[in-house]
């Protein structure tokens, strides 16, 4: 029995971009609620009892974060809100289907945050690629200040609020909040040292809130429905309230799925997906929070799908990114795929990343076209530790982690490239030149 | 303040200290690459993490506060395995070709590959391929293989002489320093990125391939540009000219770099003061006409004449030193006297950075020696002028006019037109070749110092041959062996120089009494 769509209730409907679709169904009573009868103070607290945790990746307490950004604005240092659209994580592409579907939803989680920290202008800055999102946003946007649920005098209520959107120019990196904070003003997207963070000093030296996406998606059914309803739902106490899950991979139906958080991985895969996409090649391993985090074999895939069950599995929900892969994959070449993915995308700015991703890169290709040497399993895990934990932003460690699962899970087939320089799933080791 | 424990060294330190400036301050330095205490902080070489108690990771000590009952590491091993991995990290794209790299020798990549390196590398693949001397300002070529992309030169452009010409391109293990289309790197400071740079990534066009570092003798001293005073140090080659003659040393200016004064020039010189040997050694030398006892008996006997008729009048360079300066004006009061004047120099304009309008490097000394002289506006109706110079700007130089003297003396290193028309010339001592002192526009006395034997034949420090006038004219000469002898009778007989001592200069310099606005 599928669960209740909630974030995803509007997805699919007909003209479900438009104004008039979204208020049909409900649509900007929590924005009139809020802003009629709770102080910015209130709804904060609302969003901490909701129990709402990031859903960028890191999982962190929606209510807390805002609860960090002063409680009075100078008018020197206005309050501003950031939506994170930079949806860049590899195997992750639920907040594109938000803003593509249901823009207004991503719109009034926007005002509600953005009236919870008082700001008066929020942008959402979205990845340079979604050329469709930033339209339907565009035009969204048009509608909504037409009919004064953002702009000025927001439903009369004397609070403002302008919406934004800003398009990034193609860079992973600008999905780290302060990138895209250096970004957002005209500058490289170099992430800052911190602290000082977002809520002291963000976007132009001001008080910040960055969310993403799905996670503002999920503030106009706190509000509606109450802590305590959003609470219950998933895995309380620490992993409620509805989730996207991005499933692709080997399985019959990759997808968007939504489901309580807590979803068992075998239901999503066997039951949501429709099973492996080949019936004689059985589940191999799954990358389940986007390509950053530690990859986990066959053998660990009887967990639910929540921050804390990943987290003592010892890896990530990330952004949800749930990639499947069957018997029929190279574990050396996919993890050269990956490292060449953050090779690609690191900034430059700070020494071990810059170095070290390409340093990955070459390794892993060595030892995937058969020209690997048995020092080489020892030299990945020790380049990686370098990395780990030594870098100004999470992108170096987003490489190191995953090289150091896979080689650590899969020590087997790397060793079998390096001493029999084929591959043990009978692809050729030799044509993964990249 | 907060007291701090740093390799178990307990210490109070100010609020917003640093863990690098903590350890600084006890004379101990955490390795580091793009910190610079006149930049802005970027934190992106991570070669100064360190280890504090009761945090995760290493944390950069260029960027992290001390705090109360902080514990901090720096020498443990995983500070160090650390920085061993930083190290390999650096060099895995390095050229290292050290042996054809002017920084060899001055190279924080070759020191810390030596006291934090592994001395081997696991990299074995091809090492990324760059753009090598890359021309990208008149005194700056770029080499981007060498590069370890610490930032200092952009933020020195950014932020020091605010002219923004470069900037990081490109991403990644690809991305580059570079120079902005359509711009070049030619603000008048552009040669402090060189000096900035850890490695050998910017180098001097002027300085390339001149010599090895470890053959420059360098001396403190100071730059005679402009008032300012920098603080510099001059490099002399002595390399041996060729390996087959019996040891003959180049003995001659190969850089000057700035030498670090918080009160005068803080980090940095202009590119004027830095390339200023260039001019000097490009300039004709002033040749003997005849021998030097003969040249000083011969001035001796015109000046003393002069003396008597009443028609004596010198003019002095605000580039000599105090102690010239003064024993010139020991020597013409002991003729019999006549009004002195210092020669004023063309102004530039100040940039309100370092460069000052007035270019006497000691115009501020010379009027306090000169007292009411200095700045005097009367035309001379001196027939005799005295002309002692250091200066080869042509506008700058002492022309005299037709008919206005009917003999010059003139004394310097350079040939001028006063040295053209005189009835006797002596060679002197040009600024790098003499010990002295100069004052700067803000009244600190600052010590300059011989760096090279005097290129030019038979020059002679300036206080010198005052005395070789006195003594071949038979008059009195106080018995002066040493500049420092003539500063210790300045400071003796002028007031605003009281004190003034080679001691209380020491290598900074000494706010003297007649200081500005003191």
């Amino acid at each position: 029995m599928p669960a209740e769509r909630i974030l995803t209730r509007n997805v699919g409907r007909p003209d479900s971009t438009t104004l008039a679709a979204y208020e049909a169904n409900g649509g900007y009573q929590a924005l009139r609620k809020a802003v009629g009868s709770m102080t910015p103070d209130g709804l904060t607290e609302e969003v901490k009892k909701s129990g709402l945790r990031g859903r960028g990746g890191a999982g962190f307490p929606t209510g807390l974060k805002w609860s960090f950004m002063p409680k009075e604005v100078d008018p020197k240092r206005p309050h501003y809100f950031l939506i994170n659209a930079d949806e860049s994580e590899p195997g992750t592409f639920k907040d594109r289907l938000l803003m593509e579907q249901d823009p207004h939803l991503v719109l009034e989680g926007t005002l509600l945050g953005a009236y919870a920290i008082r700001a008066s202008v929020a942008y959402i800055y979205i990845r340079g690629e979604f050329v469709h999102g930033a339209a339907v946003l565009e035009r969204a946007i048009a509608e909504a200040t037409a009919k004064r649920y953002a702009g000025k005098n927001v439903l009369g209520g004397g609070w403002s609020c302008e919406l934004v959107v800003h398009r990034g120019a193609g860079a992973y990196i600008c999905g780290e909040e302060t990138a895209l904070m250096s970004s957002l003003e005209g500058d490289r997207g170099y992430p800052r040292l911190k602290p000082p963070f977002p809520a002291a000093s963000g976007v132009w030296k001001c008080p910040t809130t960055i969310n993403n996406v799905e996670t503002v998606a999920n503030i106009p059914f706190i509000v509606e429905r109450g802590a305590a309803w959003f609470s219950s739902v998933g895995k309380p106490p620490k992993n409620t309230g509805p989730k996207l899950y991005c499933l692709s991979g080997h399985v019959k139906r990759p997808g968007v799925y939504e489901a309580p958080l807590g979803l068992p991985m075998r239901e999503l895969i066997e039951e949501l997906g429709g099973g492996m996409l080949h019936t004689d090649r059985p589940l191999k391993a799954v990358i389940p929070g986007g390509s950053s985090v530690p990859v986990l074999r066959a053998d660990e895939c009887d967990l639910d799908l929540d921050f804390d069950s990943l987290m003592a599995k010892g890896t990530m929900l990330g952004s949800a990114g749930i990639m499947v892969m069957d018997s029929s994959v190279c574990m050396v070449a996919a993890m050269a795929r990956i490292a060449h993915f953050y090779h690609h995308e690191s900034c430059g700015q700070c020494t071990p990343c810059r170095e070290g991703c390409g340093w990955l890169e070459r390794i892993l290709n060595r030892i995937e076209t058969g020209l690997g040497l048995p020092s080489d399993l020892d030299l990945l895990l020790s380049v990686s530790d370098n990395i780990m934990g030594n870098t100004i932003c999470a992108l170096g460690d987003a490489a190191a982690m995953p090289t150091i699962s896979f080689v650590k899970k899969f020590e087997e087939e790397f060793r079998h490239h390096i001493e029999h320089k084929t591959c043990l799933t009978g692809t050729l080791a030799m044509q993964g030149v990249r | 303040m907060p007291r701090v424990t740093i390799d178990g060294f307990e210490m109070d330190v100010a609020p917003g200290t640093t863990i690098l400036q903590a350890c600084l301050q006890r004379g101990h330095e955490i390795p580091h690459y793009c910190y610079h205490d006149g930049l802005s902080i970027a934190g992106n070489c991570r070669m100064c993490l360190v280890d504090v108690e009761k945090q995760p990771k290493l944390v950069i000590g260029c960027y992290t506060p001390v705090a109360e009952g902080m514990v901090v590491h720096t020498e443990n091993d995983k500070v160090k395995n650390a920085r061993s991995a930083m190290m390999e990290f650096f060099l895995i794209n390095h050229p290292l070709d050290c042996p054809i790299c002017d920084q060899a020798g001055e190279c924080r990549l070759q020191d810390y590959a030596v006291t934090h390196g592994t001395g081997k590398s696991r990299y074995t693949e091809p090492k990324l391929a760059l753009a090598k001397a890359v021309d990208i300002g008149p005194h700056v070529t770029l080499d981007q293989e060498r590069c370890i992309q610490c930032s200092r030169c952009i933020r020195f452009c950014d932020e020091v002489t605010k002219t923004g010409e470069l900037g990081f391109f490109d991403r990644g293990e690809r991305s580059q320093i570079g120079i902005f289309p359509g711009r070049s790197l030619d603000n008048a400071y552009s040669g402090n990125v060189v000096d900035l740079c850890p490695v050998g990534a910017l180098t001097l066009k002027e300085f390339r391939f001149q010599t090895r570092v470890w053959y420059l003798r360098n001396t403190s001293t100071i730059c005679a540009g402009c008032a300012r005073g920098c603080n510099v140090v001059v490099g002399v080659g002595q390399q041996p000219t060729l390996m087959t003659t019996s040891g003959q040393l180049d003995d001659r200016i190969k850089r000057i770099v700035p030498r670090v004064n918080a009160d005068v020039n803080d980090w940095w010189i202009c590119d004027e003061g830095r390339l200023s040997y260039l001019r000097e050694q490009g300039a004709t030398r002033l040749v003997p006409a005849m021998p030097y006892d003969a040249a000083v008996a011969k001035a001796g006997a015109i000046l003393a004449a002069a003396a008597r008729a009443g028609t004596l009048g010198a003019i002095l360079s605000p580039r000599l030193v105090c102690e010239d300066v003064f024993a010139w004006k020991t020597a013409l009061e002991a003729f019999g006297g006549g009004p002195m004047r210092v020669h004023p120099l063309r102004r530039g304009e100040d940039d309100g950075l370092l460069i000052r309008a007035d270019k006497g490097a000691n115009s501020t000394g010379a009027g306090w020696i000169l007292g009411q002289s200095f700045g005097a506006t009367a035309p001379f109706k001196a027939r005799t002028l005295l002309v002692v110079g250091d200066t080869l700007d042509p506008a700058d130089t002492f022309v005299p006019e037709p008919g206005s003297a009917a003999e010059i003396v003139y004394v310097g290193p350079f040939v001028t037109p006063a040295s053209r028309a005189a009835a006797v010339s002596i060679p002197s001592a040009s600024w790098s070749e003499a010990d002295g002192t100069f004052v700067s526009f803000e009244g600190r006395a600052q010590r300059v110092r011989r760096c090279h034997l005097p290129l030019g034949q038979d020059a002679r420090p300036g206080w010198r041959i005052a005395l070789d006038v006195l003594h071949a004219a038979k008059l009195d000469a106080p018995a002066w062996t040493s500049a420092d002898d003539v500063l210790a009778a300045i400071a003796a007989k002028v007031p605003e120089l009281e004190g003034v001592t080679p001691a209380a200069m020491g290598l900074l310099g000494v706010p003297a009494r007649g200081t500005v606005g003191a």
